[in-house]
């Protein structure tokens, strides 16, 4: 069925996607917009837990900084905006990069934790620097260049973003240095001793899933005009976790269809019941009781190795 | 299995698109707040404050002939999902108007949202003093005080008293900072004698408040401005009850008097305790404000709080400013309510025309035990008309240039 | 300005004195947690909700009961039995079958169990406010170095050591604990030997989601009991174990003690980032021990 469906899939869904402005109403045009870069969000994550099997907990600070630094260069930088689009990933990046080189001795738990705590001073300082961030009110109605400000305008320059980001992140798994990180999650101690530099590969992984998560944020910016302290606070990190894992963890596009599940469900479950957590708590524990390798991840039954299980 | 899959597709799809009703013989008002967690003691009285309102309109024949229907989204207190109910209520539901939101955040956001949508939005709970001051804008407008008004109001009452040596003490974010600088900062020109020993700050939450209380009893203060806001204000008066602290020193809280504050603390809240509020069911003893609380407690079985008042003026405000545009139409809305004045349960109120902020009286008194009811109220009521602690019109215009 | 006078302030040694009595409310729910860590491996999210539905069902017991020492005291030991309940149901119902799943996993379904356990609290309880206030026998204050300690938090001071000898008690004196601690060596082995592990697993979880409802209902009288205060306490604990040693009883009370003190110093030293200094802690212990302060059980 699979191999059927696949080229039919490969064409219908690019030309949906890019009708999809001209036949749905506005709202769903911007909860689309919303969903193409949470799944760019939960894609860039999985890079780092389902590829590189490192546990990033934090993951939603990258967003956030993401967020915040095209956010500050929009409203604070006379700078023209494609910098702006560029300094919220870069920065994104560099701060993936010192908390890597922090966190990457520790394993497992211990790792996330750290992150988490890391992650946790990211959105202290950003929460309490009233003058520079806004603090807890967060930055709102940010100048976003009239070419993309439009419904349609962010939903395309969104979609375009999400979607050479998406390409470009199938292309790394597929490469060299994708096989090697995946070697390295499977089993670290035969990796290190064929010669592989464990931590430098691990490092940059890190390193390019901080940058598009980063690139994520500066998407938020552009469909919602908006940032808050809200967006780095660990538990939305836990939710993206979620989303990769309800997609399936060890399938590349399975984060997408977590965060699609995801986004659409709090969105038009919201409208219509006050219970929310009940709805997601009781989806994700079927999910992980009875399809531990995620909604994806069973139509694309993959012989993979089986983790180690000590951490 | 294809079945299955197309089957849940359609399903989804439907769901997707329920909810997306045209109406046009209403007046539609989209209200996005927190309906779940501590935030809904504030809330839930807004909300019936309105219904009572908006259903007694509708029962006179509604507001030039179309009824007043509301439709509520929960936020969760995040400031994104109330986004994306904003924009639900108003691409979806196609709302005349918007109106909602305790959390600050959230309201900063919607409003910047409803001034590039063109809708009116009604903040009927958020404290921050951007709303309508630096941020403001022609779509936005506050149906309640904010934290520069209780500071100016409070620093105008405290002057008046002897007290030199002060502390301030708080929760560590934006709404206690705001409250705390706007006392101080006020108080400071009003009584230029006063001096400022020292601050202490805590968390967001916090619950053990016996390291403060050491070191503000240690200073040796006359008083202390208390800035703590929602599930602080019990926490602290708790505290202060059990340490005696409101016994050794005076203080003060933004809304300690209110009944969000003491009721839920029946006999055993702190006595003593200075606050101020927008609104107290017991006074002033008016005529007006026995029927609005007589009518409250026929409908809801309990009494109104600041809440209730801002959610039943609310719907006035509606009302009116429709019937004077003469059609339903969002700029007339604007124009129309902009400068009103309508009678209220505690007076006149206004909506001021140059910032869209109402202008309402301040209560300050101090807690006291009371042998009418099972919980404190607040004695030596002192009321500060609005228009003795608004910002000027000048001065918002200065904040908003920059 | 003055920060280094500000810490050593006459204040400064009786904020670390009275500030302890929330290490005690840390200590006693991390304690639980790093029981069902240490033991079960289950990184538990949940753990904060039990902590919340702990504080809850004490104010259901003491409203029920009609207020009084007696309510009270009774409520302390009712509503964790409560709690346990709720643990108990979880651990047979859900964990038992999944122990053998990665640990990712299991913290997202205790994530989930979070999410569930907060609309259940809510759905029961409601969305407002609770107050339970301090009975009569605990209200005023002692006063020590002429500043007021207020009896409650005297009471907690007491409660703290009692938990940690009667936790050491359990584990290292009775058959069931040292059995527990076996298991959390090497679960095969003791299952190898003949005992059944499922019931020690049962009874660790049980005594784990007990603590956390203590905490939970020690806490009611000094708080807003209200939705929400899972979400404020458990990344605290989670760090606090993490920081002590998984699952080593005394790292919980050494992680408390360094949350705690960070917390109250670290607002005295820089008021503005106050809020920053306990993760600052933690990002130098485990900078320096990446496995913690004390021997870990993993």
């Amino acid at each position: 069925m699979r191999r059927s469906a696949a080229p039919l899939l490969l064409f219908l869904l690019p030309a949906a996607l890019l009708a999809l402005p001209h036949v749905l109403p506005r709202f769903h045009t911007y909860v689309a917009a919303i969903v193409l870069l949470t799944g760019l969000l939960a894609t860039s994550l999985n890079l780092a837990i389902g590829y590189t099997g490192l546990y990033q907990f934090g993951h939603a600070v990258f967003y956030g900084v993401g967020a915040y630094g095209t956010a500050l260069m929009l409203t604070r930088s006379g700078m023209p905006a494609p910098v702006a689009f560029l300094v919220g990933p870069l920065a994104a990046a560099a701060l993936s990069l010192v908390m890597g080189v922090i966190c990457i001795r520790l394993s497992k738990l211990y790792f996330g934790m750290l992150q988490i705590s890391l992650g946790s001073l990211v959105w202290a300082v950003v929460y309490r620097w009233y003058s520079f961030t806004g603090g807890d009110d967060g930055i709102h109605g940010i100048p976003v260049p009239d070419a993309i400000s439009s419904p349609k305008g962010s939903y395309y320059f969104t979609l375009a973003v999400t979607a050479l980001c998406v390409f470009a992140m199938y292309r790394i798994v597929r490469s060299p240095f994708g096989k090697v990180i995946q070697g390295i999650r499977d089993n670290p101690v035969r990796a290190a001793a064929i010669g592989v530099d464990v931590k430098s590969h691990q490092l940059t992984a890190l390193v390019i899933a901080g940058f598009f998560g980063g690139v994520a944020g500066s998407l938020f910016v552009v469909v919602e005009n908006s940032v808050f302290p809200d967006m780095m606070f660990w538990t939305f990190s836990l939710e993206v976790l979620i989303m990769c894992l309800l997609g399936g963890m060890y399938t590349f596009f399975g984060p997408i269809v977590g965060a699609s599940a995801i986004v659409l469900l709090r969105v038009f479950a919201s409208i219509h019941t006050r219970y929310w957590g009940l709805i997601l708590g009781t989806i994700l524990t079927l999910v992980i009781i009875f399809l531990p390798d995620g909604v994806l991840g069973v139509f694309i039954r993959r012989a993979r190795p089986k983790e180690p299980a000590d951490a | 299995m294809r079945k299955a899959v197309s089957f849940l597709a359609v399903a989804a799809l439907t769901f997707c698109m329920a909810g997306s009703g045209l109406a046009a013989d209403t007046i539609k008002v989209g209200f996005v707040d927190t309906y779940t967690g501590p935030a809904t003691t504030f809330t839930n009285d807004v909300l019936d404050g309105f219904k009572m309102a908006a259903e007694k309109i509708n029962s006179k024949g509604g507001v030039l002939g179309r009824k007043i229907t509301w439709v509520t989204r929960d936020d969760k207190f995040k400031p994104d999902i109330g986004l994306t109910m904003a924009k639900e209520l108003i691409l979806n539901e196609n709302v005349d108007l918007l109106a909602g939101t305790i959390n600050s955040a959230t309201a900063l956001a919607v409003s910047d949202l409803c001034k590039k949508e063109k809708v009116p939005f009604l903040v009927t709970f958020s404290k921050s003093d951007k709303i309508t001051g630096e941020k403001g804008n022609r779509y936005v407008f506050s149906m309640n005080e904010n934290t520069e008004m209780a500071g100016r109001a409070t620093a105008k009452a405290l002057a008046k008293k002897k007290f030199v040596k002060y502390w301030i003490a708080g929760d560590d974010y934006e709404y206690g900072h705001a409250i705390a600088n706007g006392v101080w900062n006020h108080l400071k020109t009003l009584n230029p004698k006063v001096r400022l020993l020292g601050q202490s700050w805590w968390k967001v939450g916090e619950t053990d408040f016996t390291p403060y209380i050491t070191q503000i009893l240690a200073a040796k203060p006359d008083f202390v401005i208390v800035a703590t806001g929602g599930g602080g204000m019990v926490n602290f008066q708790k505290a202060a009850q059990s340490t005696g602290f409101n016994r050794k020193v005076p203080f003060y809280q933004h809304t300690a008097i209110e009944l969000s504050t003491l009721m839920p603390q029946g006999k055993n809240a702190p006595e003593g305790v200075y606050g101020t509020a927008n609104y107290l069911f017991y006074y002033p003893n008016t005529k007006e404000n026995r029927a609005f609380v007589e009518e409250f407690r026929k409908a809801y079985n309990r009494y109104p709080k600041s809440g209730a008042l801002y959610g039943y003026m609310t719907a006035q405000f509606i009302a009116k400013s429709f019937e004077k545009a003469g059609k339903v139409d969002r700029e007339k809305f604007i124009d129309a309510m902009a400068g009103m004045t309508l009678p209220s349960p505690v007076g006149p109120m206004e909506m001021r025309a140059c910032d869209h902020q109402v202008v309402l009286p301040m209560y300050f008194g101090v807690t006291k035990k009371s042998p009418k009811y099972d919980f404190l109220i607040a004695s030596d009521v002192v009321s500060i008309p609005g228009k003795e602690y608004m910002p000027s019109c000048a001065e918002i215009a200065k904040a908003r240039a920059k | 300005m003055g920060f280094a006078a500000n810490l050593f302030s006459t204040g400064t040694l009786s904020q670390i004195l009275v500030g302890l009595s929330r290490t005690t409310i840390l200590f006693i729910v991390s304690s639980g947690m790093s029981l069902i860590l240490g033991v079960l491996r289950i990184p538990n999210v949940a753990h904060g909700s039990l902590y919340m539905i702990g504080a809850f069902a004490a104010w259901s017991v003491i409203g029920f009961l009609g207020g009084g020492l007696f309510a009270f005291l009774a409520a302390m030991i009712v509503a964790p039995m409560i709690v346990a309940a709720v643990g108990f149901v979880l651990e047979r119902g859900f964990f038992s079958y999944l122990y053998e799943r990665e640990h990712l996993m299991l913290l997202l379904l205790t994530f989930a169990f979070m999410l569930i356990l907060g609309d259940l609290v809510k759905i029961v309880w409601g969305p407002e406010y609770r107050s339970v206030t301090v009975p009569d026998f605990f209200r005023g204050s002692a006063e020590i170095f002429g500043l007021p300690l207020p009896w409650y938090n005297l009471f907690l001071l007491l409660v703290g050591p009692c938990i940690a000898v009667f936790l050491w008690l359990v584990i290292n004196r009775t058959n069931l604990g040292k059995i527990a601690r076996a298991a959390a060596v090497d679960g095969e082995m003791v299952g190898a030997v003949g005992i059944d592990t499922g019931w020690v697993f049962a009874f660790t979880f049980v005594l784990g989601s007990f603590l956390a409802g203590l905490g939970g209902a020690l806490i009611a009288p000094m708080v807003n009991i209200s939705i929400g205060m899972d979400h404020s306490l458990i990344m605290e604990t989670f760090l606090i174990v993490i920081i002590g040693g998984l699952g080593n009883m005394w790292g919980a009370l050494l992680g408390s003690l360094i949350f705690g003190l960070t917390q109250s110093l670290g607002i005295l030293v820089w008021p503005q980032f106050g809020i920053a200094f306990p993760y600052l802690a933690v990002v130098a212990v485990l900078v320096v021990r990446p496995r913690g302060l004390l021997s870990s059980t993993w």
